[in-house]
């Protein structure tokens, strides 16, 4: 991190890698307001490890996007009707039963 | 024809109002599911909303159970109880929220029942953070491999299992979010805690992920 930066950190007028950590899911989304968002861009520009981070966190949440598919069973939704008709949930199928 | 069904939140045809549903018929042709006519126990109506969300819903209790058949049967029980506790909703979200939340509780009580616990502990999580010095990172985190991240064989199961060996709060979090993308108010809305309590609990699920995967993502030294 250059010299001006870590010095604006150590001095509070920057925020520092754990407070931009702490809203590293804000930053990724844009969330932050339009101030606290250029000075987590001017650390992020600055700072290797931060700069490191967000970019195995983006990583990580592009993985778990395309994490495996889970195969739905064709027939589920009419095991399930069949079921709740079994359960006698709907009213007309107990009329049916009893008539 | 099979008919098609529009599951996907983020389409255009998605439901965006609070209770408001829409689905598509065999024939293709898109019909809105009355709210009224589900709340005034309109069993057609409530087959519609079977079909249309059995997808989704089922995916979700998969991923939180982690068994095809035990989620099968909490699909069932959940669409059970939504039939007999209709009356209940109280518009004050969107009806499928008020749906998933029958069902992603159903899924955490047979997660507990069963005894299939995830293989981390809450303290674990946290201690998979990174770790900070007068607010600054104690060590330099890797770089990955960019080839790596998308080429990587085994990347899907190994996230998966990633995903898998989370406590189940954090889990249930990250399948929400960042695979179903329902927004923060929505997951806090289905799990009946703080927007808040979402992002944080997000951003844990995420850090203790990306510690998991750190190893398998680096870049290899060249020889």
């Amino acid at each position: 991190m250059k010299f001006i930066t870590a010095l604006k950190t150590a001095l509070g007028m920057a925020p520092g890698c754990e407070q931009v950590n702490e809203f590293l899911a804000e930053y990724v989304e844009g969330t932050l307001d339009e101030k606290m968002r250029a000075q987590f861009q001017e650390h992020m520009d600055m700072c290797k490890c931060c700069d490191h981070y967000l970019d195995q966190y983006r990583h990580t949440i592009q993985l778990t996007k395309e994490t495996d598919e889970i195969s739905v069973p064709s027939e589920l939704a009419e095991h399930t009707l069949a079921f709740l008709r079994k359960s006698n949930a709907f009213a007309s199928d107990q009329d049916a039963a009893s008539s | 024809m099979e008919p098609t069904q529009n599951t996907n939140p983020a389409s255009p045809d998605a439901p965006s109002d609070r209770g408001d549903l829409v689905t598509t018929t065999a024939e293709g042709a898109k019909g809105p599911i009355s709210l009224e006519a589900l709340m005034a126990g309109d069993e057609k109506a409530f087959e519609q909303l079977v079909i249309q969300e059995s997808p989704r819903l089922f995916r979700v209790i998969v991923r939180i159970v982690g068994d095809d058949d035990e989620a099968a049967s909490i699909l069932q029980e959940t669409f059970l109880q939504a039939f007999q506790r209709i009356n209940t909703f109280r518009r004050e979200s969107k009806l499928t929220t008020w749906l998933y939340a029958i069902g992603i509780n159903l899924a955490r009580a047979s997660l507990r029942k069963s005894r299939r616990l995830s293989s981390l502990e809450d303290q674990e999580v946290e201690r998979m953070q990174p770790d900070f010095n007068r607010g600054m990172f104690v060590e330099t985190p890797a770089v990955w491999d960019p080839a790596r991240v998308t080429e990587l064989a085994d990347r899907r199961q190994l996230v998966r299992r990633g995903i898998e060996q989370l406590p189940e709060d954090y889990k249930t979090v990250l399948v929400l979010r960042d695979i179903e993308e329902y927004s923060t108010e929505e997951v806090a809305n289905m799990l009946g805690i703080s927007s808040g309590a979402v992002r944080v609990r997000l951003h844990r699920a995420r850090g203790a992920l990306r510690k998991l995967l750190d190893p398998h993502m680096r870049r290899l030294p060249k020889d």
